[in-house]
């Protein structure tokens, strides 16, 4: 019930010390790089050689492999499969499956798009794993974003397993009154409103309520908010983002130029 | 515009996003199990949209996608701008008068699920050359298969599935305004925009009817897609 | 001069056609805790609201007469600058709860940094205001992980560290179980000592007597009396408004009647009746 919405792993290492913007601009870069980078291997090397290591590194790489195992490599899997066997690109067929074929290039096609969407989601991944919610966004508040944001985000990351763990009752308390996900569809259909109505009525009655208790404690204040965290930024993650972004904009060059 | 855009935002605009956010989220998932042949996953977006505003509603799409691909599957980043454009949209259909009885709610929901054609086409081509990881491409694939343009087959794909989607996604919204205390509604940047003018219950049937048209219409060209 | 100066005070929501608040006058002084009784829809919480601040800033509506705080007049201020001098806390808790902020500690500073308040500053701050209330111990708790009761004082926590001329409370306990009610009765005991100034709805009407210093009876938007607890409470024009007396009240009424009560004065707590019939023994 208290599980929060936070990849968040505490440990004491460099990659977690790093300010949360130079990790941010780390992500893009990875995220720039894989799908720019005129290399058809690069993808998969950023993954193997630069995103594995920087999770020893951080010290999380138990959990790194977790999530990857658990979230990636099965989305990355799927893609790939249908890629492979739906693009219709290609002559040299590699095997048929009915009507369906996989082709040299048609895998290829799928290699490359299944290697760039596992750079993406493992950089995030590192990302969430060493960075706590609340130090990104009082960061990135501390910078210049509306302090409004940071309220709906960390708000949503809170509010997303309530709202999970209620449609869990009110799914379990219906069962009990004979609902059966498993029935006709008009039955199923018509079962959509007693499940959602509940759940729906009772968050949006809440919001006058809650938006009277912050606004009672200052959300629509002029003045300058301060934080109460120190977010520490050094010269070194000053140079980290600068050569990051030259790394984006020579990669987005390499594309346009070759 | 600067303006215009804060326009959209009081207190409770910040309140009601996140809770919007978990309602696409959760009641999506509701959906899921269920195994029915809609996604139901804006709902939260719409409602944001029409009682605050396109620019609240396209936020709250925007930021929906992003902790959703954050929180539950990568799958949902790419496709953040789709959901940003069915706020924007929503918000603006509400602005011209258009979330006000059924009948317009129904039109509401067919002019978002055109945009998210739209929108989410240039991104399936370009991203995943066609091919997303969605159970629908099984028809993208087929009608490549056939021998249809790409864009064409993409495009069609999402022609079959988005409007029953959306047109139901903009009537439970509407449903969920009506059913709420008028205090409680009151207090948005954009009530007014709600408002339902003259409740008539024909224009109930006459949605309901429009709607079953359209589920029949996507049975037909399913079966004849896949059967011929 | 008075903290609060209520002058004429009548109110409607949007969207409805009798005013909830009808010519309210009313002052009160620093230090007083009043006690505001009443049924419901008779204008408690729409009082609390307008002496937040949120009526008619938040709910709109038609409004004629005047709140001052501190000389401040109401009509010339906005909300963001009014709630600095006059905090607000209601019945549920969990509703409270910002939901920006992973740990109590960082609850309670949320108002502090809304109101820019310096880093040093609001460490101190925070870590006062929780030892006035005694939750320390819950600082790096998740602020929904809570019992009832600890949300509540988490949220008083959080309105006192803005350090607030006038604490308004609307039924802070209704939704508590009894060791809920203890726990924030507990703090409350502590504000009084501290001579903070507090208007407070509640019900327990023998929790009113040991508090309160002056209490309030409404009914439909109007002050219909009001002065000492002992007074107000056993008063006839309570019960023929049909307003809840205590049991002990009620007993020693009967008493009077066939001549077992002595004294002038009625009771409202079980120590002011034992006393009484003690005497009479």
């Amino acid at each position: 019930m208290h599980e929060r919405l936070s990849f968040y792993i505490k440990r004491d290492s460099v990659i977690h010390r790093l300010n949360p913007l130079t990790k941010l601009v780390l992500v893009f870069a990875f995220i720039g790089v894989a799908f720019t980078f005129p290399w058809y291997w690069m993808s998969l090397s950023l993954f193997l050689f630069v995103l594995i290591p920087l999770a020893f590194v951080a010290k999380v790489s138990r959990e790194y492999f977790f999530t990857a195992t658990r979230l990636i490599l099965p989305a990355a899997g799927f893609l790939f499969l249908m890629q492979a066997l739906f693009q219709p690109i290609g002559e040299e067929i590699i095997f048929q499956f009915y009507f369906l074929d996989a082709t040299r290039e048609s895998l290829a096609f799928a290699f490359t798009i299944a290697a760039r969407i596992i750079v993406m989601i493992s950089a995030f991944t590192l990302l969430l794993l060493t960075t706590h919610p609340s130090e990104l966004m009082s960061d990135l508040t501390r910078r210049g974003l509306p302090g409004q944001f940071a309220y709906v985000i960390i708000s949503t990351l809170q509010i997303l397993p309530q709202m999970q763990a209620k449609a869990q009752t009110i799914i379990a308390a219906q069962r009990s009154r004979g609902l059966d996900t498993e029935s006709t569809f008009l039955k199923r259909a018509g079962s959509v409103l007693p499940l959602v109505g509940p759940l729906v009525f009772g968050s949006l009655v809440e919001v006058e309520e809650r938006a009277i208790a912050i606004e009672a404690r200052g959300f629509t204040s002029k003045k300058e908010k301060t934080s109460l965290h120190e977010v520490p930024d050094t010269v070194t993650d000053k140079t980290i983002r600068w050569v990051l972004i030259i790394l984006i904009i020579l990669s987005i060059s390499l594309n346009l130029w070759l | 515009m600067l303006d215009k855009i804060k326009s959209n935002f009081n207190t409770q605009t910040w309140v009601l996003i996140p809770i919007a956010i978990a309602i696409n989220l959760v009641v999506g998932q509701i959906v899921l199990t269920l195994k029915l042949p809609v996604f139901l996953d804006s709902i939260g977006t719409v409602l944001v949209a029409v009682l605050c505003g396109p620019w609240a509603g396209a936020l709250t799409g925007a930021l929906s996608n992003t902790i959703a691909g954050i929180a539950l599957d990568p799958g949902w980043f790419p496709w953040w701008p789709v959901a940003a454009m069915i706020g924007y949209m929503a918000g603006r259909m509400a602005e011209w008068g258009f979330f006000k009885s059924w009948w317009k709610v129904v039109v509401t929901g067919f002019v978002i699920a055109l945009t998210a054609v739209i929108v989410s086409t240039p991104i399936a081509v370009y991203l995943f050359g066609g091919i997303t990881a969605s159970g629908s491409s099984f028809i993208t694939a087929y009608l490549l298969q056939t021998g249809q343009g790409i864009w064409q087959a993409v495009a069609s794909t999402s022609f079959i599935t988005e409007p029953v989607d959306k047109i139901t996604t903009a009537m439970l919204a509407f449903a969920i305004i009506l059913g709420l205390p008028k205090r409680t509604v009151g207090g948005y940047p954009k009530a007014a925009n709600a408002e339902a003018e003259g409740a008539d219950r024909n224009q109930l049937y006459i949605a309901i009817g429009v709607v079953v048209l359209l589920v029949l219409f996507a049975a037909f060209l399913l079966r004849n897609i896949l059967g011929g | 001069m008075a903290l609060v100066n209520i002058q004429n005070l009548t109110y409607k929501y949007p969207l409805t056609k009798t005013p909830a608040l009808q010519n309210i006058n009313l002052q009160i002084e620093q230090g007083e805790f009043i006690s505001v009784i009443g049924a419901n829809g008779a204008g408690k919480s729409t009082l609390c609201y307008a002496l937040a601040g949120f009526v008619p800033h938040f709910f709109k509506g038609e409004i004629s007469g005047e709140i001052e705080v501190d000389g401040v007049a109401s009509s010339k201020s906005t909300l963001d600058e009014w709630v600095v001098n006059v905090g607000l806390a209601f019945q549920n808790p969990f509703n409270q709860i910002s939901g920006a902020k992973y740990t109590v500690f960082e609850e309670i500073a949320f108002g502090l940094e809304n109101a820019g308040v310096p880093r040093e500053q609001m460490q101190s701050r925070v870590e006062e205001a929780m030892k006035l209330t005694g939750i320390s111990n819950l600082a790096d708790r998740s602020p929904y992980s809570l019992s009832g009761g600890q949300q509540q004082r988490v949220a008083l926590t959080s309105i006192l560290v803005m350090q607030p001329k006038l604490l308004v409370l609307d039924e802070p306990t209704s939704q508590m179980d009894p060791i809920g009610t203890r726990e924030v009765f507990s703090v409350i005991h502590n504000l009084t000592q501290s001579g903070m100034t507090v208007v407070m709805v509640e019900h327990k009407v023998e929790w009113i007597a040991h508090f309160a210093t002056r209490v309030i009876a409404l009914k439909d938007g109007s002050i219909l009396t009001e002065g000492k607890p002992g007074d107000v409470l056993t008063s006839d024009v309570l019960t023929k408004n049909g307003f809840g007396v205590s049991r002990y009240t009620s007993v020693a009424r009967e008493a009077k009647k066939q001549g077992l009560w002595k004294k002038e004065k009625l009771p409202v707590t079980l120590f002011e009746a034992a006393e009484g019939f003690n005497r009479n023994a």
